[in-house]
């Protein structure tokens, strides 16, 4: 249960950022979306909002907070589980509570503000789905999310970053069905995240080539997979020298997407945005280079028996 | 240049029903005839349709691609698309990838789709997701019933400057027509409310109702000329005793055009969910009687799919009822959607009358011509089950097989026992094509008449209309050869077919400021570019309406 931005922007009365920090890594956040902004039905603006932020260590963003709730390091997931028995009325015990370095007064509390918030959105970050638990806590709180449904409006979403990684996301899945994690080694698209993700593939050594677009594993993968990325021929098209074009077979210098070539970028909600680029670059788009690569490749014999006639079986 | 021989040609618009003779094609469109250079196909012993045409389904946009993260687990069950040096790879499933449904689309003989809802702030997403469907033609409704800025006139009796914002909304999404979900309720939802009653005030309004928004929608669809109605998703959808709801809309729409999207989601009688019964009778009964109302199905079909409708607060429903995944995305003052997987049952009491319902509407209104074969793909089935529904309405003894699956009370709740209505081969054309063809306005679609868009599917002439239907012979799309034997030989690109209504341009002096306080994005970046959409053609607005 999601929602485009702009829905926090006029109704959000009660907004938990968890395992974030948007202050330093998503510096407008605040004040073009969520908190100072004046809303169609909250038109006092940032006087209007409570915000909550749920983190373990006291960041930049705890400043904006109208509270912050310090959570014990690798129990985000305990204290979804209390929050989510709390909203049901259930009962649970102090010694629970205390596990998550928090009292059951300030848990009750904060289930008895989201319960009385008119529309609330609980945003989360990498503190919350990287952690110890990694995707059954970004599971919990959007459970949570969904439950908190039952007594009011809530809606959850995830603080995606790192530039248009939501578009990938969103092409990937209508041309594939799947967002990540996708095998085409069969002619169809399979997914296994753990088996087909990136950084297995290359820890594990399946692929012989590696083609980087956008991305700098180079600079954030672990050791084994940047030293297969050495070992085997890499292709990186990208405007800068990066980590990774330096231990790349071939780097393809290309144009900056919204600066010098046009496109879409997506927002973390998926709303699309179009690129207007206000200069001129010596250098192609991306597209521009993967349509010639593309063509090129499609020149070449197919490596798999194509049939004429008859529907293929599976 | 193409001369196709030999077959039974069905082309109701025409008044061939049956009828052995030559097709002619030259440059993409029906011609009276051609040289005898020309490629001939032999249809002898098949049949010959116009291609098909879905007035409602959903094959592009953020909600659906929204439904195709939440079930990765349909997606490993359904048939792979192969890469071949055709086609691209892709899945079908529940909620086909974009280049699958071209594929199973023109497979299947249909030629043409409308994306039946569209919010304008993702318009320019959905038009990428229809650039990358092959080989069908395209076009969508966008979604007004639940725009804050259209209610928010509507509630200060700005009738006029609505209809100025409405034509604005359609061509600044390079949409074909204005589709209105659950008018109002959507609205609700946003506060986790709804509004079931025609007559109830919107929660967070003073005075706008359903009634408002819908009476004000149709006069703006038939004012500004569009070729297609308004197309309308009635108020509470899917509950016992609805039928009373959406037979008032229908009174409301008198002395104008009206779509009436998947009827069969609104037409129940009972109390509860223990009571259900079929009310397709008194449904069936005003609409025979009222032409100025269109309608398509929305049948159901045992088995899984995935549901997706703007219509949120339902989908809160469904989620509690069955207790399986929900994903809700509120649009920011224009609509919401939710998307919940969902498997028919034939045990299922509710599913049974559902199934039933559907079937029922389209026996009981005996007029094929505004009658439309959909499933509200993939809300009631996927489309690739089409062939499936076209067997039950054309053959009676296996509906009676179908119906002992069910218990005695469901039995009791249906009328489809009685009904002995089978179609013919030419109400199939119709209800398959011509009928959408006309309802949608397009003139060029479906019929084989000198002119019309070369899109013809060619099927083997056996008993069983299911196979019959499943696998074309041939398929031709604009004069081109695209499917023979079973298989895809060539993948062209579609066109998207949009319309301009007539607009005070200084309507955007109006937009700008509100947009500005009210969205997060410039008002620059909010309409969709004639640049963005591939193959765009546009169409006149000069629907002839009644007043």
């Amino acid at each position: 249960m999601t929602c485009t931005l702009g829905e926090v922007k006029n109704r959000a009365d009660f907004i938990i950022y968890w395992g974030g920090n948007p202050a330093e890594c998503h510096p407008r956040h605040f004040t073009r979306y969520t908190l100072t902004q004046k809303g169609k039905f909250l038109p006092r603006g940032r006087k209007d909002r409570t915000m909550v932020l749920v983190d373990i260590r006291e960041t930049m963003s705890a400043k904006a907070a109208d509270i912050f709730l310090q959570v014990r390091p690798g129990k985000d997931f305990e204290m979804l589980t209390i929050l989510r028995a709390l909203v049901k009325g259930q009962t649970v015990s102090a010694e629970a509570a205390a596990e998550t370095g928090l009292t059951l007064e300030q848990l009750q509390d904060l289930v008895n503000r989201m319960k009385a918030a008119k529309f609330g959105v609980l945003f989360f970050g990498m503190g919350l789905s990287m952690t110890r638990g990694k995707h059954m806590n970004s599971a919990a709180a959007l459970i949570l999310a969904a439950e908190l449904n039952a007594y009011t409006k809530f809606v959850a979403m995830p603080m995606r970053g790192h530039g248009n990684v939501t578009g990938a996301d969103v092409v990937m899945r209508y041309t594939f069905s799947y967002p990540f994690g996708i095998s085409l080694t069969r002619g169809y698209p399979r997914f296994n995240p753990g088996e087909y993700s990136t950084i297995d593939l290359l820890v594990r050594g399946d692929n012989d080539a590696t083609l980087v677009l956008g991305a700098d594993p180079g600079a954030t993968m672990p050791k084994p997979a940047i030293e297969h990325l050495t070992r085997t021929p890499t292709i990186v098209l990208d405007p800068k020298v990066t980590h990774t074009s330096r231990l790349a077979r071939v780097h393809i210098t290309t144009s900056v997407a919204g600066i010098s070539a046009p496109g879409t970028a997506y927002r973390m909600d998926e709303v699309p945005m179009p690129l207007r680029p206000p200069l001129k670059s010596p250098y192609p788009s991306d597209e521009e280079v993967m349509k010639k690569i593309v063509a090129a490749v499609q020149k070449k014999p197919a490596w798999y028996p194509v049939t004429r006639t008859g529907a293929q079986v599976t | 240049m193409l001369r196709i021989t030999g077959g039974k040609v069905y082309d109701p618009k025409n008044g061939v029903d049956g009828v052995v003779q030559d097709v002619c094609v030259a440059g993409g469109k029906v011609v009276a005839s051609v040289d005898a250079s020309a490629r001939v196909i032999d249809a002898r012993g098949m049949i010959v349709f116009p291609g098909g045409v879905d007035v409602h389904t959903h094959i592009g946009g953020a909600a659906l691609n929204f439904a195709r993260g939440l079930i990765p687990e349909q997606h490993r069950k359904a048939r792979p698309i192969f890469h071949t040096p055709q086609c691209r790879a892709g899945i079908a499933g529940s909620t086909p990838t974009t280049f699958a449904t071209g594929y199973v689309y023109a497979g299947m003989g249909w030629t043409t789709a409308n994306e039946a809802a569209v919010p304008l702030i993702s318009a320019k997403h959905t038009h990428e997701e229809l650039r990358d469907t092959p080989i069908i033609d395209k076009c969508c409704c966008v979604l007004m019933a639940n725009n804050e800025i259209i209610l928010d006139l509507l509630e200060n009796d700005e009738f006029e400057r609505a209809k100025q914002v409405a034509g604005w909304q359609v061509w600044a999404a390079k949409a074909y027509g204005i589709k209105a979900v659950n008018p109002g309720g959507v609205a609700g939802w946003k506060w986790g409310k709804d509004c079931k009653g025609l007559n109830d005030v919107v929660p967070g309004y003073k005075k706008v109702t359903p009634a408002t928004i819908i009476k004000a929608l149709a006069d703006i669809a038939d004012q500004l000329s569009l070729p297609h109605p308004i197309h309308l998703h009635c108020n509470n959808l899917g509950a016992p005793g609805n039928y009373t709801t959406t037979l008032e809309t229908m009174k409301l729409l008198e002395g104008n055009r009206a779509h009436m999207a998947h009827l069969q989601y609104h037409a129940y009688g009972g109390d509860d969910w223990y009571t259900m019964k079929s009310a397709a009778v008194p449904i069936a009964e005003y609409f025979n009687t009222h032409p100025n109302l269109t309608c398509d199905a929305g049948a159901v079909l045992f088995g899984d799919t995935v549901t997706i409708t703007a219509d949120g607060p339902w989908q809160h429903l469904l989620h509690e009822l069955t207790g399986r995944k929900w994903g809700n995305l509120d649009v920011e003052n224009e609509t919401g959607c939710g998307v919940v997987p969902y498997t028919y049952k034939e045990k299922n009491l509710v599913n049974a009358i559902q199934w039933a319902v559907g079937l029922e509407l389209m026996l009981l209104i005996t007029d094929p011509w505004r009658v439309c074969l959909t499933t509200d793909h993939p809300n009631g089935a996927c489309f690739w089950r089409y062939p499936e529904i076209v067997r039950l309405l054309m053959d009676k003894e296996f509906r009676k097989e179908q119906l002992k699956a069910f218990s005695d009370k469901a039995r009791a709740g249906m009328v489809l026992p009685d009904l002995d209505r089978e179609y013919t081969l030419g109400e199939i054309a119709i209800i398959t094509s011509a009928a959408p063809a006309r309802t949608l306005g397009l003139a060029q679609k479906g019929h084989l008449g000198i002119g019309a868009d070369a899109d013809i599917a060619i099927f083997n002439d056996v008993k069983d209309p299911m196979e019959m239907f499943s696998y074309p012979r041939f398929v031709f799309k604009s004069g081109q050869l695209i499917v023979e034997e079973g298989e895809i030989r060539n993948s062209i690109e579609g066109s998207q077919f949009a319309t301009r209504p007539d607009y005070d341009p200084a309507i955007e002096d109006y937009l700008r400021p509100l947009f500005q306080q009210h969205y997060t994005m410039s008002f620059e970046n909010y309409p969709v570019t004639e640049e963005c959409v591939h193959g765009l053609e546009v169409h006149a607005c000069n629907a002839c309406v009644s007043k």
